[in-house]
């Protein structure tokens, strides 16, 4: 009930997370990403501790088929779970078990993971594919939204019941620091792909004022301000050379 | 650029947070707030977001909370901008509310916990957070965290340049024994940011111990799907 896709820029070697699903809150899952390391996403049927362990794993230095290698040797029910991994570098590797559901399966190219379970068909994975290349110079999260857009085009999780059966969705992407650059969540909606769009158009208004606010608090105007700038500059949309 | 609470309970030594913004998603600030058996800590007035993860490290060298407060205020030249709650694993908490975060600002400590906020409509609004995590002791430390927003917020919350600013954003985090947290939900950006944190809260309680038993018994685990109709069905015979 879940489809995602990770991958690492290849221009910047940014690692990052695009997933939506019908459960509450994945983005809740942030242990699944760690920046320097690589990303372990499970799901279907996941167990929380098998992505912290896969990426301790990775830290040690071991490769991603390894890591995979591990998690099924200790894993009793590993047909019933879906993992992708990546490795700092951009190698990929994925698992689909055969009890993950119908429709399920996954894509692995070059620095990115594509998999999904209880999908409307296998078009969904491929518009996750299709999306993610699409626009190759975007920066990854524009990318990964751009797949996860391209996999609800597809079908998505879409029932007979309920043509969008996604409540969840979650876009993180982390550089060289410790903590994210982009982590961006919709908890509970029913609309949730749309609903990220919406969230990272308006948190890019703001993402320098943020980041520039933190780093030289002396120079930082007050949010107020900052709010009221954004309203008139899209009153006068013509006024701004930029 | 806040307010919240961070926490250990007294009971069960899990560690949490709770915090709700003007600013958009204010929880992008708590990477690593928290780790089980080790500490809690929060940087906001201005973030400084690196140092969660320092916070996280010198604790787990040994430092008790006062040692890493002061860790954190010595490597930052703006620490008088910074706002910093930290709360060790045996529940020593201490805070620090930097000269130049916006008024009104500040802290309260007591056992296990620290009351912060800046740009607050008055010391009362702290009165009142306190109040709401004490309210109930034998909940579970997420409710106490909640409640304790929504008296913040019901006491007057924040106020900016030209009056009162709604939340647009809030979080909920709570660790308890694993890698992992048990609790983490946020609101990113919403009109009424703690009331929509109050409404995922509730549903996600609805579906925490299926999501916790359907990893550990995939075999007999029933779809999502039909757990949600048995959850509706519920609902109409209590609600007919």
């Amino acid at each position: 009930m879940t489809y995602s896709i990770i991958a690492r820029c290849h221009r910047t070697g940014r690692l990052g997370i695009g997933t939506t699903t019908t459960s509450l809150a994945c983005g809740r899952r942030n242990e699944s990403v760690r920046p320097n390391v690589g990303i372990s996403k499970s799901q279907a049927m996941y167990v929380r501790a098998h992505d912290p362990r896969a990426l301790n794993l990775l830290a040690l230095g071991f490769t991603p088929s390894a890591v995979m290698r591990v998690v099924e040797e200790h894993d009793d029910n590993f047909d019933y779970r879906q993992t992708g991994i990546i490795d700092r570098e951009g190698n990929a590797i994925a698992h689909t078990g055969a009890n993950c559901g119908k429709w399920a399966g996954h894509k692995v190219g070059p620095y990115y993971a594509a998999f999904g379970n209880w999908l409307s068909g296998p078009a969904v994975v491929d518009g996750l594919v299709d999306g993610f290349l699409a626009e190759t110079d975007l920066p990854l999260e524009d990318r990964l939204l751009l797949a996860l857009e391209g996999g609800r085009k597809a079908g998505g999780q879409k029932t007979e019941k309920n043509p969008k059966a996604e409540r969840s969705a979650w876009l993180r992407v982390v550089d060289r620091q410790d903590y994210p650059e982009i982590d961006l969540r919709i908890d509970m909606h029913t609309n949730t792909v749309a609903e990220l769009r919406l969230l990272l158009q308006e948190f890019r208004l703001y993402q320098a004022y943020y980041r520039e606010r933190c780093r030289n608090p002396q120079e930082a105007i007050t949010e107020e301000a900052f709010v009221a700038q954004l309203a008139a500059s899209t009153r006068e949309p013509c006024s701004s050379p930029h | 650029m806040s307010y919240g609470i961070i926490a250990r309970c007294p009971r069960t030594g899990r560690l949490g947070l709770g915090m709700a913004s003007y600013s958009l998603a204010v929880g992008l600030y708590c990477s690593d707030t928290a780790r089980a058996n080790t500490g809690v800590s929060i940087t906001m007035g201005t973030p400084n977001p690196g140092n969660n993860a320092l916070a996280i490290r010198l604790f787990a060298q040994g430092f008790p909370s006062a040692q890493v407060l002061a860790e954190l205020i010595g490597n930052d030249p703006n620490s008088d901008y910074r706002q910093i709650g930290v709360v060790d694993r045996e529940g020593k908490a201490v805070a620090h509310t930097g000269a130049k975060t916006r008024p009104w600002s500040g802290h309260r400590i007591g056992e296990g916990y620290v009351a912060f906020g800046d740009m607050l409509a008055g010391e009362n609004v702290l009165d009142a957070i306190v109040q709401g995590y004490l309210a109930d002791p034998a909940t579970e430390l997420e409710e106490r965290l909640l409640t304790a927003l929504e008296a913040g917020r019901n006491a007057g919350g924040q106020v900016g340049s030209s009056g009162r600013v709604p939340e647009r954003s809030a979080v909920l985090v709570v660790h308890g024994i694993f890698d992992y947290s048990d609790w983490d939900l946020r609101v990113d950006k919403h009109e009424k940011a703690v009331d929509e944190l109050r409404r995922c809260h509730e549903e996600f309680k609805l579906f925490a111990a299926y999501y916790v038993e359907r990893s550990r018994n995939p075999r007999e685990a029933i779809p999502q799907r039909e757990f949600s109709d048995m959850l509706a069905a519920n609902r109409n015979r209590k609600n007919p």
